[in-house]
């Protein structure tokens, strides 16, 4: 087991060090930042300072290796567009986008585990069309339609919500007292957001849990449990449900990833400070530093939860760690 | 209207005669420096009484993403954004207010010799820091060594040496003739004059100061998250007066239906760049109001037209495109008849620039003479050219200019840029686009009078320059070398002129940038127009003289 351990977590390693030199090097096709900060009317001295300041004035090799040298370290280097530590920001901006994907994941579970399992029980049914209806509108309706339609009857029309932000809950890392308050306040300003974001997510969600318990409730083992004579309600509570689940748990793992770090969208309608927008504005002003530690942390994030999955699966499942 | 008046009175504006002025001097105090002086028309600060304790909040939602480093004056940028922080944090010696161009700030007293090789000032008395450090003259002349923004190469070149004489007196020293030191020194254009604090710098450092920066001006930041939001509090020490809103919360909101959306649930007070789909709603909603705030004109440029193969080579196409837009329409369209049809590319505040309704009139709208014009320069059945690079986000604009540009046969397809990518082109001038068969679309509302705006874009050694043509070049260089405003000021009109004439620019209409405001913002009903009144303020500056409705 612990060879095993060793092996995946090298993997992890040498899946993040990709990630970040080809990071590295995408970000330095989409052109020259400097001559985006330098505005109408820069002279070369200004631009050539800023291009010091900024390192760009190295070599591209040398510039690689600070990078690294600084990751190692800690060090994200310093945002071009936002003038401070890449670090500062992310972790500023992360608790907001961890708020608002849990809560549209928990929305997500909430609004498709449950339908997708009536309409799978309650197969070619009334139920079933409209579990499929509320499907296909949950994967076809943009998510900043829906936002849009929420903040018109909820924010404007009706006022029972606003539309902006995050409210005025911060959660600082250097303030132990703001850690519990900052989930627990502020919950009107999530609700547009989360349930636009946890819309699409559902039906995704919906559709996953109809087919895998349409496929667990049709394989042979039910079937046996059902001629033992067991009520169908156990049938679907203790057997059926346990094993349609695995599926729909691995999928909601990465959703909640998704929600968290690429709500760029949602974020951008309602103004929700989260790490989406940092990555959206990063790449719209060529803020190298700032969309390389945006897309390290995703990955850290889905390489942490693939290391954690592998070694649960390892241990849960012997024949899994020996055949590798 | 007020701003119209006030462009007049600043047309006949800043340096008039090499004379000395003796009553002036007078007027001002004890003399500063010795010999002759160059007139100054600098206004008095309004220095108001104290009507009260600062009260309510006012959100303000912006147009993009909020930078730290609009903080720090020390690396500012040419653009006019971050003046709009400068007017919170901190103070300048002398900067543009509603009642002038150039109004004394920090500085009760200032005198410029009449070869422009010396500028000096005099502090008020008493200023401080909102940490109640005083500030002085040490901090003028440290802001000034350590400036690193997009003009530092001119101040550096240009400066002797600076001498402190005491805690409120201060010269300048130029190695030769600086006729633009006050232009570029009034708190606008270029942000040297905005006096950063040199022990507190000093003390956070770079980072520290674009994190939690202080300034003496009338706002004390008191938190920020980076790229959302900023919180200001009222400075009530401020020297001129005590700010009217106790807290101003600017939020970063890139989407325009999320601004409207927040004026209309009263989560905004104030928000800008309204102008566009979402016009008709704004000016529909009877609990909004809105100010016009007219900034520059709309212009056309042709990258590279002096080229061979460029089909904009010969004058006649470039006249013809001016001949084919349509520009009563396009106000009406893009904003219902808020906008004016223009005939100069540079705007009416700045100062020797010509007026578009008056000097250079709105250019005729004609398809059948573009027609003729484009047979005549050997097109007789159109011409083809690559891009039209329509400003972001004014695609609509940039497709409806096509559109009529298509009715005389010239055609071409819209190119569709990030703005940041826009900005990162066009600051290349015509370099930044390699087709010489490109029509680029552009606005730029740049203080420091009409000269600012040909130095950039219509003369050769710029690195911006879209045009080069020796008699322009020979116009500028004799400007240059002169110091005699009213001879300068004649240059630059007839730099405006052969440009208008040679059709380098097009003009289009005049926009109207326009901001609303909510039922919360006071006066109520139209008084509220009175926040636009400053001169070359793309933003409603100064923040101190916001009023709100005091917090329920």
């Amino acid at each position: 087991m612990r060879k095993y351990i060793l092996v995946r977590a090298f993997y992890s390693v040498i899946t993040l060090w990709l990630l970040v030199s080809i990071v590295f090097a995408m970000v330095r096709l989409t052109g020259d930042p400097v001559k985006m900060k330098g505005e109408v009317g820069a002279d070369a001295t200004y631009l050539q300072r800023i291009r010091h300041d900024w390192g760009l004035d190295q070599p591209v090799y040398r510039q690689y290796a600070n990078y690294i040298g600084n990751l190692l370290r800690g060090d994200f280097g310093h945002s071009f567009e936002k003038s401070l530590p890449v670090r500062t920001i992310y972790f500023e901006r992360l608790p907001n986008s961890l708020k608002l994907g849990f809560a549209a994941f928990v929305i997500s579970i909430v609004l498709g585990v449950p339908l997708g399992m009536l309409s799978a029980l309650k197969v070619n049914s009334w139920w079933d069309n409209v579990g499929k209806m509320i499907a296909l509108l949950g994967l076809s309706m943009p998510g900043f339609f829906v936002g849009m339609v929420l903040m018109i009857i909820f924010g404007i029309e009706l006022g029972w919500l606003p539309v902006l932000g995050k409210g005025s809950s911060t959660f600082a890392w250097s303030n132990p007292s703001t850690w519990v308050p900052f989930w627990f306040r502020d919950w009107p300003h999530l609700v547009l957001p989360a349930f636009a974001l946890g819309w699409y997510f559902s039906g995704a969600m919906l559709r996953i849990t109809r087919s895998g318990m349409l496929d667990v409730l049709g394989s042979d083992y039910i079937k046996l449990v059902r001629l033992k004579g067991v009520p169908e309600r156990m049938v679907v509570a203790k057997h059926a449900l346990k094993n349609s689940m695995i599926p729909v748990l691995t999928f909601a793992g990465l959703n909640l990833l998704i929600m968290v770090n690429v709500a760029v969208v949602i974020e951008v309608i309602f103004n929700w400070p989260g790490v989406g927008q940092l990555l959206y504005d990063g790449l719209s002003n060529r803020d190298f530093p700032m969309v390389q530690g945006v897309v390290l942390m995703s990955g850290l994030m889905i390489v942490v939860l693939n290391f954690t999955i592998d070694v649960l699966y390892g241990y849960v499942d012997p024949r899994i760690r020996l055949s590798r | 209207m007020i701003k119209g008046l006030l462009a007049l009175v600043a047309v006949s504006a800043l340096l008039l005669t090499t004379h000395g002025d003796a009553t002036a001097q007078k007027a001002a105090g004890t003399p500063l420096l010795s010999g002759p002086l160059a007139k100054l028309d600098i206004k008095p600060a309004q220095i108001e009484k104290a009507k009260g304790k600062p009260q309510g909040t006012l959100t303000v939602g912006m147009h993009f993403a909020l930078d730290p480093g609009w903080l720090d004056p020390l690396e500012h940028i040419t653009a006019v954004t971050m003046q709009m922080y400068d007017y919170f944090v901190h103070d300048a010696l002398i900067k543009g207010m509603p009642n002038g161009e150039f109004v004394y700030g920090l500085a009760e007293q200032a005198e410029l010799a009449a070869d422009f090789r010396q500028a000096a000032f005099r502090l008020r008395p008493g200023l401080k820091f909102h940490d109640g450090h005083p500030l002085t003259t040490t901090d003028v002349k440290w802001t000034y060594e350590n400036f690193k923004g997009a003009y530092t190469k001119l101040f550096k070149d240009k400066l002797e040496h600076i001498q402190v004489v005491d805690d409120r007196t201060i010269v300048f020293h130029f190695k030769e003739p600086f006729v633009e030191f006050m232009d570029l020194y009034n708190g606008s254009v270029t942000g040297i004059g905005w006096i950063v604090p040199k022990h507190y710098y000093e003390k956070v450092g770079r980072d520290g100061f674009k994190a939690r920066p202080i300034g003496a001006g009338p706002y004390k930041l008191v938190s920020q998250e980076a790229g959302v939001q900023m919180t200001f509090e009222a400075n009530e020490d401020y020297w001129r007066r005590v700010p009217a809103t106790q807290t101003i919360v600017v939020k970063g909101i890139r989407d325009l239906a999320a601004r409207m959306a927040g004026l209309q649930t009263g989560e905004l007070d104030l928000a800008f760049g309204m102008t566009g789909k979402l016009l008709p709603r704004l000016m529909a909603d009877k609990n909004l109001r809105w100010d016009p705030n007219f900034t520059g004109p709309w212009w056309l440029m042709f990258p590279g037209y002096n080229e061979p193969d460029s089909p904009f080579r010969d004058k006649r196409v470039r006249q013809a495109v001016s001949l084919a837009i349509n520009r009563q329409f396009l106000v009406k369209q893009e904003t219902q008849d808020i906008g004016k049809a223009w005939g100069n590319w540079i705007g009416p505040e700045n100062r020797d620039a010509l007026k578009g309704d008056k000097d250079a009139p709105v250019p005729e709208y004609n398809v059948e003479k573009a027609k003729q014009l484009l047979a005549q320069a050997g097109f007789p059945n159109g011409v083809e050219f690559e891009w039209y690079v329509a400003f972001p986000p004014y695609f609509d604009m940039g497709e409806r200019i096509l559109t009529d540009l298509r009715a005389v046969g010239i055609r071409g397809k819209v190119q569709v840029l990030e703005g940041p990518a826009f900005r990162a082109k066009i600051g290349q001038g015509r370099k930044g686009y390699p087709s010489n068969k490109t029509i680029v679309q552009n606005i730029d509302p740049r203080s420091g009078g009409a000269k600012a705006n040909l130095g950039v874009y219509a003369v050769c050694g710029s690195p911006s320059s879209f045009v080069c043509e020796p008699q322009i070049e020979a116009l500028w260089t004799k400007h240059q070398a002169s110091v005699d405003p009213l001879e300068r000021e004649r240059l630059v009109k007839a730099i405006q002129r052969a440009l208008l004439d040679g059709y380098h620019f097009i003009p289009i209409y005049l926009n109207p940038f326009v901001h609303a405001v909510g039922p919360r913002v006071l006066p109520d009903g139209e008084g509220f127009h009175r926040y636009w009144d400053t001169l070359h303020a793309p933003y409603p500056w100064p923040w101190e003289v916001w009023e709100v409705k005091a917090n329920r």
